[in-house]
């Protein structure tokens, strides 16, 4: 079948998934089901064994990690040097950091790539119970600018909801996949899933958390929709979300926190919210500055303080105003064609907790693309939300490129072509 | 189905993939678009702005310069004190400010305080410091090591170096350097230049960025003006002027105006009860101010704006007024031109003339009886001239009253010129043909009046007043010059020649014989005026006097209108509160100007002589010298040789005036008292002289025919002790000359 090579989506319709998977890597003589030809002894070895895939991994998927992870780091050095230099006397402060955790990350993520992702199965109970530990261990920690988010360890500095993400895609796949037949019913299907992501949202807000609590409820909905779930529950919830919206927004100031934060979100450069808006205003004046070509690499002026911590969270702004429309355009082009390998890697993999994991990840990276530039561009209130690659922070970006080091694994035993 | 994905799942990952390109990344970049490519510009010129910092250059304003190039009114360097309270860097270096400042510039240490704890980038606290102060906060910010939080911002201050001097033509400015009255307001925009830019590219916290961003762009300085304006002639005009207020007690103001009848030049224009340029904003009258300060607090600051506007007001320009008697220069030079009079034509006055059965009077209630037109404009005859109106009907009347200018503004080139209120040829019934024939009932300002006056000295031309005459570059070099402008002809020279040899004989014998001065052949008309409009508001009676003329007579070079806007003195009559004044500033300016004395056979014998050297001479031959001069010796003491002599050698000396020879050492210190001499005849003056032994030199009036002059004002007070000899000048005026 010539759809192999083609990896498109029509000319799939009808066949079993499973069946060109298994034909592609045998045409590369790596599946894993070739060794059921070997002996026992070699077979019990290589079941205990940690580094156990040896099939060659996904170059594209590869190269796009690559890619972008060099990108966001020329890109943080370009944003943060200014911002570096004035509070810390050295323009290189954050992109020597950051180029060690992309250094170490990158090491990780080749080395997880080899990790068969089945033992992750074991895992995933225990780093549910992990997520929800830090996250209650977090509201016991004294807060920072009023809000529970981050666990200083002294060597490192981490937010718990990093884990909690990958906690939440790896037991969903998990108990997904376990109970894929089921997924259709309410016990099975529905209620485990709500207890844990209620138990979860209900800490992150807690914190408060607000962009890890939609981006958490957005990768559990998008994995529960995958898994099977029934349309209808998928209605409830959101005509119960936009009821809970609409009775915060409207009939309570509890949520002020929000709330000054959709002011300042429909009316940026309005004069009397000046201090909230800064940020929003200033990120849209550096996009704007970018006009259609940019100011050119390393031109922005925005990050010259007038962009509180342009290395952070919006970085895309100064990515905007240096490269202009055309540079944003084309890494967001290689964003979206990340998801694309990276869901198309995962629809391949051998078995549905792969799929269902490779398809989590990928989408997280997704979501959170999407989410950032939507805060950075003012299409949504301003909410903390980093960029993937970019924004600088080594621990959330080790854990990024081990999550997609375990893609990569997933992609070592894909059917697909990988090259 | 074994372990892998299933079609459902397919097709919902499918989905889901297409929501997030679609929805998703499609939202975000439709926000680029937007963003970026339709909003670009303004939101990038946000980014600028506040980026970039943007200070002005001023420009120096220009210098305004009298005929002379004597600086009237000009700009020096000052300083701005900005504090940038976001930009300090932290606590102590904002208290050390805050204390430094307060020191500096002697304000106050908590009005220091609130400026610099405003979380703003740009808070002015001081304004047109001066260069002292800049060095002084520039050594506190070096010695205190202070990087940031102060700006000094260069700025320019205008300096009126003569004060009050030409205040009503100069104007003034503003905070911003932008001219508010007078040639600064109207050639502000020549005067302003044009402000250049520095931009340089500044971070958030206002410290220089690294990348290389700096654009300067330098300032045009204003272009300055050269004026027509003699700062001589000019201080002649405003210090007699001043001297007319207060011997006249006149309530609103004094205006005069000095222009080359030639050229349209003004070469003085002054308003007295003016103000202070470099501090307009001060009413200078103290009576004003402390009626001001008297009133409610409500009504205070509408008053200030009102004493302020009326003290800022040129009224050359922007008062308009019947001209009265002035104006009959201008009925007789129609009358003439027409040929409907000639100098001969006679006319009988009754004293009153009755036009369409309305009586109008004349000022003299028995009447001229037969005259001459010369005797009847030397007499001012009001009838005479209601009877040449008459002749001239009111098309034509209306026509060379359209001719002089009076219909227009002069266009002369200050702000505020008003126009003139009148009947147009249609609207002329008789009655107010009649009044209008001798300068009533209609209102024109003084520039219109004095701008006809030259039409009539200078051959028939109305030329066009001006106060600038050049406008030069910041070089030097000239960007334009003024040239005279003649409107149009609108009597003949002959006419014009006439009327200026009646308008001599008017000075010297007629009505208008106060502003006469010997040697010079001035040609003058006195008018007195009613306000009617304040007569209708108030009841009371105010008047202006005004006296119009030009000289010299025959070879005329320039005209004169002196204007006291309701004199409450002796008299209110153009003729005594004008006319001496005019006389006294014209005395001073012609000889400035050049202009010879030329006397005749009997000014020559009333003339002042000079008191020859007879210091150091035996008393005999003293007596001998001076007795060859025709001069009287009074000789003081007992010595034989003259020690001294009052007066001393080369002042002047009436003709047959004594000298006093004193002759020893103890009689040098005898005194006499200079006697009142206000109101006595010539005759009874020079009795009075003799007896106290004082020499009395004459001015004015008395010095032409007629016996009705009276002294008027002494140079050296009544009561004074004096040497003996000493000569006291006295002017004379006729009283009793009205008009």
């Amino acid at each position: 079948m010539a759809s192999v090579r083609q990896g498109g989506i029509p000319s799939r319709r009808g066949a079993e998934p499973g069946a060109p998977a298994r034909r592609g890597a045998a045409e590369q003589g790596k599946s894993p089901d070739g060794g059921a030809r070997r002996s026992l002894p070699h077979r019990i070895r290589k079941k205990f064994r940690v580094f156990s895939v040896r099939s060659g991994l996904d170059m594209p998927f590869l190269f796009l990690v690559l890619v972008l992870l060099v990108t966001g780091l020329v890109m943080m050095f370009s944003s943060s040097y200014a911002y570096a230099y004035y509070n810390y006397g050295d323009s290189y402060y954050f992109i020597l950091r950051q180029a060690v955790y992309a250094a170490i990350g990158v090491t990780i993520m080749l080395a997880v790539s080899y990790f068969d992702y089945h033992h992750l199965h074991k895992f995933a109970i225990p780093a549910l119970m992990v997520s929800f530990i830090l996250l209650g261990a977090v509201l016991a920690l004294p807060a920072s600018d009023g809000v529970h988010r981050w666990i200083d360890l002294g060597f490192i500095n981490f937010q718990p909801s990093e884990i909690t993400k990958f906690a939440i895609i790896l037991s969903f796949a998990h108990l997904i996949s376990l109970n894929f037949k089921r997924m259709d019913t309410f016990r099975y299907g529905v209620l485990p899933y709500l207890l844990i992501l209620g138990a979860t949202c209900a800490l992150l807000v807690l914190e408060p958390h607000i962009s890890a609590t939609v981006i958490v409820i957005l990768l559990g909905g998008v994995m529960l929709f995958i898994g099977g779930v029934k349309f209808r529950w998928f209605g409830a919830a959101a005509a119960l979300a936009v009821a809970a919206v609409l009775y915060l927004v409207v009939f309570t100031q509890e949520f002020t926190y929000a709330n000054n934060r959709l002011e300042a979100w429909l009316d940026p450069f309005n004069v009397e919210i000046r201090d909230l808006t800064w940020q929003t205003r200033q990120s849209m004046m550096a996009i704007g500055s970018g006009g259609l070509l940019g100011l050119g690499l390393g031109q922005s002026r925005q990050k010259y303080l007038y962009l509180p911590e342009p290395q952070n969270d919006f970085i895309f702004a100064i990515v905007c105003e240096e490269l202009g429309f055309i540079g944003a355009l084309i890494i967001i082009l290689l964003f979206v064609l990340l998801v694309w390998r990276g869901v198309t890697i995962s629809l391949k993999a051998k078995d549905k907790f792969g799929m269902l994991l490779g398809v989590g990840l990928t989408l997280q990276v997704g979501i959170q693309v999407v989410l950032n530039i939507a805060v950075v561009t003012n299409t949504i209130p301003n909410t903390g939300i980093s960029l993937p690659f970019f924004s600088s922070g080594g621990t959330s970006l080790i854990m990024l490129l081990a999550q997609m080091g375990v893609v990569l694994s997933i992609s070592r035993t894909s059917a697909i072509d990988k090259t | 189905m074994a372990k892998g994905t299933t079609v459902r799942m397919w097709r919902r990952t499918l989905f889901i993939l297409l929501v997030l390109t679609v929805v998703g990344f499609g939202a975000v970049i439709i926000s680029l678009v937007k963003l970026q490519l339709i909003e670009g510009e303004s939101l990038q010129r946000r980014a600028v702005d506040q980026q970039l910092s943007d200070s002005t250059i001023t420009a120096q304003r220009g210098t305004i310069y009298d005929c002379n190039m004597t600086p009237l009114a000009q700009s020096a360097t000052v300083w701005t004190v900005v504090l940038e309270p976001s930009y300090i860097e932290d606590e102590e270096t904002r208290d050390t400010i805050v204390t430094g400042l307060a020191g500096i510039l002697g304000m106050e240490e908590s009005e220091v305080r609130a400026h610099a704890e405003k979380d703003n980038a740009y808070e002015v606290l001081a304004r047109k410091v001066e260069t002292e102060v800049k060095d002084a906060i520039l050594a506190f910010k070096e010695e205190k090591e202070i990087g940031s939080g102060i700006r000094l911002i260069e700025d320019y201050k205008r300096y009126y170096p003569f004060g009050s001097f030409a205040a009503a033509v100069l104007g003034f400015t503003g905070d911003d350097n932008q001219g508010l009255a007078g040639l600064e307001a109207q050639y502000d925009e020549e005067l302003s230049g044009v402000a250049g830019r520095l931009v340089t590219a500044k971070n958030a916290i206002g410290t220089d960025m690294p990348f290389q961003y700096e654009q300067k762009v330098d300032a045009q300085d204003g272009y300055s003006l050269v004026l027509s304006i003699d700062r001589v002639v000019q201080h002649f005009l405003e210090k007699n002027l001043e001297e007319g207020i207060v011997n006249n007690q006149v309530q609103n103001r004094a205006a005069g105006i000095v222009m080359d009848v030639n050229t349209g030049e003004i070469l003085a224009m002054a308003v007295k009860g003016d103000y202070d340029p470099n501090d307009p904003f001060t009413i200078t009258d103290p009576a004003v101010a402390a009626s001001i300060e008297n009133l409610p607090e409500e009504q205070r600051s509408a008053a200030r704006v009102e004493a302020l506007e009326a003290q800022w007001r040129n009224k050359a320009v922007s008062d308009t007024y019947y001209p009265g008697s002035v104006f009959k220069i201008c009925t007789g030079s129609m009358g003439l031109e027409e040929g409907v009079i000639t100098t001969q034509s006679t006319f009988t006055c009754t004293g009153a003339a009755n036009v369409m059965g309305t009586t109008i009077r004349c000022h003299k209630l028995a009447g001229h009886g037969t005259q001459t037109f010369v005797q009847g404009l030397c007499n001012s005859c009001n009838p005479f001239f209601i009877h040449i109106g008459d002749l001239l009907g009111p098309d034509l009347f209306f026509e060379y009253f359209e001719g002089f200018g009076f219909t227009e503004r002069t266009g002369i080139d200050l702000p505020g010129e008003s126009g003139s209120l009148y009947y147009t040829a249609e609207e002329l019934n008789p009655v107010e043909l009649a009044t209008e024939s001798f300068g009533q009932n209609f209102s024109i300002t003084p520039i219109q009046m004095i701008t006809a006056c030259a039409a009539v000295a200078n051959g028939g031309y109305i030329v066009q007043p001006h106060v600038v005459s050049q406008i030069i570059d910041s070089d030097g070099n000239i960007v334009e010059t003024v040239e005279t402008s003649v409107k149009r002809q609108v009597i003949s020279e002959e006419t014009s020649e006439t009327m200026c040899e009646i308008m001599q004989q008017n000075a010297t014998t007629g009505t208008a014989k106060n502003g006469y001065i010997p040697g010079y052949r001035v040609a003058g008309k006195t008018g007195t005026s009613e306000k009617i409009a304040e007569k209708n508001e108030t009841g009371e009676e105010e008047y202006i006097a005004s006296y119009c003329g030009f000289a010299p007579a025959d070879d005329p070079q320039i005209a004169m209108l002196i204007f006291f806007d309701e004199p409450h003195g002796e008299s209110y009559y153009g003729s005594a509160v004008a006319g001496p004044v005019w006389a006294k500033t014209m005395e001073e300016i012609l000889p400035y100007l050049g202009v010879e004395r030329k006397y005749t056979e009997s000014e020559l014998q009333k003339l002042d002589v000079t008191a020859p050297q007879v210091t150091g001479e035996s008393v005999e031959e003293a007596k001998r010298i001076l007795q060859a001069e025709g001069l009287e010796a009074e000789v003081i003491g007992e010595g034989s040789t003259v020690l001294a002599q009052i007066p001393e050698y080369g002042a002047s000396i009436p003709q047959e005036g004594t000298v006093v020879l004193y002759t020893d050492e103890a009689s040098a210190s005898r005194t006499v008292t200079v006697p009142n001499f206000n109101g006595l005849t010539l005759a009874q003056a020079n009795a009075a002289a003799a007896e106290a032994g004082v020499n009395l030199s004459v001015t004015g009036a008395a010095l032409t025919t007629g016996s009705a002059a009276q002294a008027s004002t002494q140079d050296i007070a009544a009561g004074t002790a004096v040497s003996p000899g000493t000569v006291v000048t006295v002017q004379f005026i006729e009283r009793d000359q009205v008009e």
